[in-house]
């Protein structure tokens, strides 16, 4: 029975591809792999899209405050979105708005650092030695990362690490290192969808030796070394060993061919400067990823927290200069509109991926794919620098269990988001903490659980989040 | 890292209140010359003092100012906030007479940071407090001690990091290395991932380079098809050619039905002869045309020297050749472009270079272009005698027209060569052209067969039938360029293991070894800077490093790139331990082409010249390019003549390019190439501070940023950043109507006058005020908004400075010791690649010290540096 079940799941997938006119050569390795153990039913699939410099926050008595307050008005079925939010109204149904969540050990840390940690809740502090630990995408893909060809997808604008608390990307493996981000959409397609080869395995056999003499090199040269040069080297010591992992993985799809898809909305060479065009193929990246089964975990970072460069330039999509900028304009003559309409052009993008993933039937089972997928948006600053009260819309996930069109707020003490609201200073940061707010850990156990990990605990943090 | 400069910057601060009553006694008098200004400065030096050097060297760990506490501080904390804080009431568990007032080597420090955090916000003492109040002078008084002893007590715990040299190579590092080992001139680092600079800017400390599965991954792979470049498999491939004659040309634009003609003398000519157009040089005739059409040919013209035919494609400035080349150019491969051309006038004052630029239309309303040449070839020889100018470009790496090899028609699968005029001839009736007479394309182009690259590896020994004795050859040479050391037998042996496993699975020699080298180049003896010894431990080593290691560091300073052969046996040797040796070796790395490398990379690095990627407001890409091109010239014209480093602050020289001089107001410079030229006051200009780059990446898009360009020169040239803004910096209010009456110097005189920010920015911004003669754009102004410039500040220490001439004079009369020990930390820390901590701090007052003896010249720096202890010690 489990047999034909597999089979039927493949046929439906082709035949749906088909119809829908997507070039998608099928790998047969997915009839096989669903025999897997833990493969049973359809890919869950993970997102998490991060933004640095927060949102607009203004105070009840500004009068941008009608308008251009990110987060919603009214109770948790029949809140209202403002002007920054208002384009996810078509897909209010789909997605719920969180308020009152945030990492308790970055509460008091300057926003600039806290992009490293949203994804991992660690205590990285403001200053002095720095460690940083798992994220939860990565938690996910440690649990699902085999079933796919790639185990997790790692995006962001700039590309690459950053440097410790100026991370420029999202995602940090089990030993707390960052896992450098793609930044070129061309890398990332031809990562994912350009074939490597017919005589891959005989280049994985020839590897595998290459890594042997390397890791026997290493060892000669260790002896040399001073023990914090050795220590420096036992980075070099583990990507190899991880390239290792990566290579008894990668026999698994040797003889699988990469998948074939439609490219007609890609802009390959597109650069974030073109911000339109960067984030609509990046997002269709990602699209083409979870509908190939290439990965079910991604994660994507807009620019870095107080940053210039390329990144900073993605609000000239919406004819402003500077992200990172337009926080400190709040002030300034139509401050807050500015910062809301950059925003709200986040939310637009991401209200588009959301809407594709909902009109895309589910390639392998019932539904469409945004009921197995859970998306989450968000940013580790709510105000100017302001480690708390992130703002978050997650979407999706019907299938995994999540009930959206909603409103959630948790904590106390801050039901109209006044805590922090209208500043435009660093006294924000380091003032005293005047509402109770939640871990944002809480929904990460919660997630973790939904898609599968066996957890009750993430970033040091117990339990789940109530009523998600 | 701050370490010299807050000591350094105590002494400067008592110099100078003895030495401001002299200079304001002679800021009434007409001020002394910035030539003069230099010698006076010069003078003042404590380290051309009789004796100096002699004394001890300072404490390490600069001290605790306790005294000051004791005195000040203290008497102050017990009248305001003792009552609440003392031995009768301990408010938040917080005794003030508990604590231990020596921040750098007590325990309570984080204590005293809540502290200065409560007494910036002025939440302490609290407005119902029954204490004395705090005014806002006590207030200010103690904020600015506890300010600089949390300073000492940080600059302590990050000197009590001890760093190390042992780091990966950078990410142009790793370009040049691949480039000088391979003999190809490609840009093979794109895949990696960007580096990140440290605060200071440098992009090479090893406290920052780090490693992961997926940039070793990157590393194989770059490795390999590198490697696959730089050898040859099978036959020399037939290449495509494109002989372009003018006499076809114009044939084929005659005979259009449109054709734009024009005969010697008529009125046509006129509308035309300033267009591009092809003429008859006998007749006279020509014939003005938009582009041009060239299909591969059969003939084996190229590289002979056809007779000048007298037709010739016509080319005034600014004008171009656009060539459609169909869809016949191979996938990869070196395209050679020859162009014979000449000029059709020699006024010097007049220059023509050429510009390649390819492009294709993708769809109807689509195309693209991109300049593939590198750099423009300046055409110097007459039309009446034209010569070949040729250009190498790399297919793979430029963008191509991706629908060329489709079996349709739509969309276009043409590709275009476009040879551009760049000239500043655009007027005068005479003005000047290009005349070519011939083009000829060819790819893939090989020089020779089997290319350099290719014999480099695989070169030629009577052991060559034998496979297994010459792959240990093959492998032998190659670790030893890749590693930079002499290679022991055993350690060939682990290689030839590999390639007796890969043998099998390739059907030649050569693939089977390009695999096995390309191992070699993920080795970490590769891709660090190893201190391996070689084979032959050198005896009463100690500290001191390894001769091998101290030629990869000489190289990689030098040249960002791999030692050569020649360092390599002057290592093996050990002779590059002899001074004579090891300063022989210095002048010729100078000398050699490589070295541009170094001057490239420290300006840009020490200078931060990449944040002009980020600003938007310069919109001409010539400006821009003369911009950043202008710092790095300024650089080697210095490095050239071991001039004074203080030219750095102030020269009687700019130099420049005519884009730059034009922006200047410099007159008469003509042509593309920097060169110095000698300034006067009035351009302003002369030495880093004053370049357009400087001045432009410090704006704030529209205007200058006075706060930018003050930390800038605090940060870059003096070497004493300012410390972060304090936690409650309000942003200025611009919804204030007050506020937004005032000019831009009177809102930071705003800001700077509220108690918060006063400390810092009294600091920072007369030093940038002073710059304000320059607008965003780093020209020269005497109005803002019609307004007067107003670039007249004082300093914290009520030192005034008139406009950049007075910053320049300043800097020139009391801080040349600064400046030149900013000079000697920037250039060693980017010499060793890694922070710079408590430890070396006197090594550096050593080298500041004999560098000012040895009168400020730059190459003696880079010499004192690479025969300095710290240059030659492990770490």
């Amino acid at each position: 029975m489990h047999r034909m079940n597999g089979k039927t799941l493949a046929m439906n997938r082709r035949t749906f591809l088909r119809g829908t006119g997507v070039a998608l050569a099928l790998p047969w390795f997915e009839t096989f792999s669903a025999f897997g153990a833990k493969q049973e039913g359809v890919p869950k699939r993970f997102l998490s899209v991060y933004h640095p410099d927060g949102v607009g926050l203004p105070l009840k008595s500004d009068p941008a405050w009608e308008d251009w307050s990110w987060f919603p008005r009214g109770g948790e079925k029949d809140f209202v979105l403002t002007k920054v939010l208002d384009v996810l109204e078509p897909l209010r149904n789909d997605i719920t708005i969180y308020s009152g969540l945030s990492h308790p050990a970055a509460r008091q840390v300057h926003g600039h650092s806290n992009a490293d940690q949203y994804l991992t809740g660690a205590n990285i502090g403001g200053s002095g030695p720095y460690k940083n630990t798992i994220s939860v995408d990565q938690a996910y893909a440690e649990h699902i990362g085999d079933q796919t060809r790639h185990a997790s997808l790692v995006m962001s604008t700039n590309g690459g690490i950053g440097g410790p608390r100026g991370a420029q990307t999202q995602s940090f493996n089990r030993e707390g290192r960052p896992i450098p981000a793609l930044n070129r959409p061309r890398q990332i397609f031809e990562m994912l969808f350009v074939t490597s080869g017919k005589d891959a395995a005989e280049r994985l056999a020839r590897s595998k030796s290459a890594l042997d003499l390397l890791i026997e090199n290493t060892r000669s040269l260790k002896r040399q070394l001073s023990s914090r040069d050795q220590e420096t080297l036992a980075h070099y010591l583990d990507a190899v060993r991880d390239t290792e992992v990566k290579l008894a993985k990668a026999q698994r799809w040797i003889d699988t061919p990469v998948p074939s898809v439609d490219t007609s909305r890609l802009h390959l060479d597109a650069e974030p400067k073109e911000a339109k065009l960067y984030f609509q193929t990046m997002y269709e990246l990602i699209y083409l990823a979870f509908l190939s089964d290439s990965t079910r975990v991604a994660t994507f970072q807009l620019g870095r927290e107080n940053g210039e460069g390329p990144h900073d330039l993605l609000s000239l999509a919406v004819g402003l200069p500077g992200a990172h900028g337009l926080t400190h304009a709040v002030k300034k003559p139509g401050g807050w509109q500015n910062l809301g309409t950059y925003n709200r052009y986040q939310a637009e993008e991401f209200g588009r991926f959301v809407q594709r993933l909902r009109e895309t039937q589910e390639p392998a089972g019932q539904g469409n794919m945004l009921d197995n997928t859970f998306a989450m948006h968000g940013s580790a600053s709510s105000s100017f620098h302001l480690s708390r009260n992130y703002p978050i819309i997650s979407a999706g996930g019907k299938n995994l269990g999540f009930k959206n069109g909603r409103y959630l707020k948790f904590g106390k003490g801050n039901e109209d988001n006044q805590a922090g609201a209208g500043i435009d200073s660093d006294a924000g940061w380091t003032g005293k903490i005047q509402a109770e707010e939640l871990p944002l850990s809480n929904l990460f156990v919660t997630v973790l659980q939904r898609l599968g990990v066996e957890t009750n605990a993430f970033g040091g943090v117990s339990g789940t989040l109530e009523r998600v | 890292m701050y370490f010299p400069m807050t000591v350094l910057f105590r002494l400067m601060v008592l110099s100078l209140f003895a030495g401001v009553s002299l200079a304001s006694v002679l800021g009434q008098e007409t001020p002394v010359s910035l030539e003069i200004a230099k010698d006076q400065g010069r003078q003042k030096s404590r380290f051309l003092k009789p004796g100096a050097g002699k004394e001890k060297a300072a404490d390490a760990v600069p001290d605790a100012n306790v005294a000051d506490f004791q005195k000040v501080v203290q008497p102050l904390l017990a009248r305001s906030c003792a009552g609440c804080h003392g031995e009768k009431k301990s408010e938040g568990r917080l005794r003030l007479d508990k604590l231990d007032a020596d921040l750098v080597k007590g325990a309570d420090v984080e204590r005293w940071r809540e502290i200065y955090n409560a007494l910036i916000k002025a939440e302490m003492p609290p407005d119902d407090s029954k204490e004395a109040p705090l005014t806002e002078e006590a207030r200010g008084v103690i904020v600015q001690w506890l300010g600089e002893e949390m300073h000492k007590a940080s600059m302590v715990r990050r000197g009590n990091q001890d760093q190390s040299s042992f780091r990966r190579l950078t990410k142009y590092e790793y370009n040049y290395a691949l480039q000088d080992l391979l003999g190809l001139d490609f840009s093979f680092a794109g895949k990696l991932p960007p580096d990140t600079a440290s605060e200071d800017g440098f992009k090479n400390r090893s406290d920052l380079l780090q490693m992961s599965a997926m940039q070793f991954q990157s590393y194989r792979e770059i490795g390999l098809s590198a490697l696959k470049r730089a050898v040859v498999i099978g036959e020399r491939p037939k290449p495509v050619t494109y002989v372009i004659s003018m006499a076809d040309q114009m044939k084929t634009a005659l005979a259009a039905k449109d054709a734009k003609r024009f005969e010697r003398g008529d009125e046509n000519e006129k509308k035309y002869v300033n267009a591009q157009h092809l003429l008859n040089r006998e007749t006279g005739a020509g014939v003005q045309i938009p582009q041009g059409q060239a299909q591969p040919t059969d003939k084996v013209l190229f590289g002979e020297a056809s007779p000048v035919s007298p037709e010739a494609w016509v080319l005034p400035a600014s004008g171009e050749m656009k060539l459609n080349l169909d869809r016949f150019l191979p996938d990869e491969g070196v395209m050679r472009v020859r162009i014979r051309a000449g000029r059709s006038s020699m006024n010097p004052d007049e220059y023509a270079g050429l510009r390649l630029i390819f492009s294709a239309h993708t769809s109807n309303n689509a195309n693209f272009s991109q300049t593939i040449s590198t750099r423009d070839v300046q055409v110097t020889a007459s039309a009446e005698q034209p010569e070949f100018v040729h250009f190498d470009i790399p297919l793979s790496d430029i963008q191509r027209n991706p629908f060329r090899k489709l079996t349709t028609t739509f969309p276009r699968r043409d590709e275009f060569l476009h040879i551009r005029n760049i000239s500043n001839a655009f007027s005068g009736p005479e003005r000047m052209k290009v005349m070519v007479d011939q083009v000829e394309i060819t790819a893939p182009f090989y020089e020779e067969w089997p290319p350099k690259s290719h014999t480099n590896i695989f070169f030629e020994s009577p052991n060559r039938a034998d496979e297994s004795v010459y792959g240990r050859e093959v492998v032998g040479r190659f670790l030893r360029r890749v590693w930079r050391r002499t290679v022991a037998p055993d350690e060939v042996g682990a290689f030839m293991g590999l390639f007796a496993k890969y043998r099998p699975g390739f059907a030649t020699f050569e693939e089977a070894m390009v695999e096995v080298l390309a191992t070699a180049l993920a080795t970490p003896e590769f891709l660090y800077l190893s201190p391996r010894q070689g084979p032959v431990v050198e005896e009463k080593a100690g500290n001191r490093i390894d001769a091998f290691e101290l030629a990869n560091r000489l190289a990689v300073f030098l040249w960002a790139s791999l030692p050569d052969e020649a360092l390599i046996a002057q290592a093996e040797s050990g002779a590059i331990r002899r001074p004579e040796v090891l300063s022989a070796q210095v002048k010729r790395m100078l000398a050699d082409p490589r070295s541009k490398r170094f001057s490239q990379q420290f300006v840009d690095q020490w200078l931060g010249l990449e944040r002009i990627n980020s600003v938007t407001h310069i919109k001409d890409a010539s400006l821009m390019d003369a911009m950043l091109e202008e710092p790095v010239a300024v650089f080697e014209e210095v490095l050239r003549n071991n001039g004074s480093v203080m030219d750095f602050l102030d020269s009687s020289y700019a130099v420049v390019n005519e884009r730059l001089a034009v922006h200047y107001g410099i007159p008469k410079v003509f042509g593309p190439h920097f060169r110095r030229v000698a300034v006067e006051p009035r351009h302003g200009r002369g030495g880093m501070l004053t370049c357009a780059a400087m001045l432009a990446i410090n704006s704030d898009g529209k205007d200058s940023h006075p706060v930018k360009r003050g930390v800038w020169l605090l940060q870059r040239m003096l070497h004493d950043p300012p410390p972060p803004p304090p936690p409650n910096v309000p942003e200025v209010d611009l919804t204030d109507p007050e506020i937004l009456k005032m000019t831009l110097k009177e809102r930071i005189v705003n800001h700077r006058n509220q108690p918060a920010c006063a400390s810092c920015h009294s600091r920072i911004d007369p030093w940038g005020i002073a710059f304000e003669n320059f607008d965003a754009l780093g020209a020269y102004r005497t109005q803002v908004n019609s307004k007067p410039v107003d670039a007249s500040s004082e300093l914290f220490n009520r030192q005034k400075l008139a406009g950049v001439d007075g910053l320049k004079r300043y800097l020139l009369t009391e801080r040349q010791d600064q400046f030149a020990q900013a000079m000697v930390h920037k250039l060693t820390a980017y010499a060793l690649g890694r922070p710079l901590g408590f430890g070396d701090r006197s090594d550096i007052e050593r080298l500041t010290l004999e560098l000012r003896q040895r009168g400020d010249r730059l190459v003696d720096l880079i010499q004192l540096i690479v025969s300095s202890d710290i240059f030659n010690a492990k770490q």
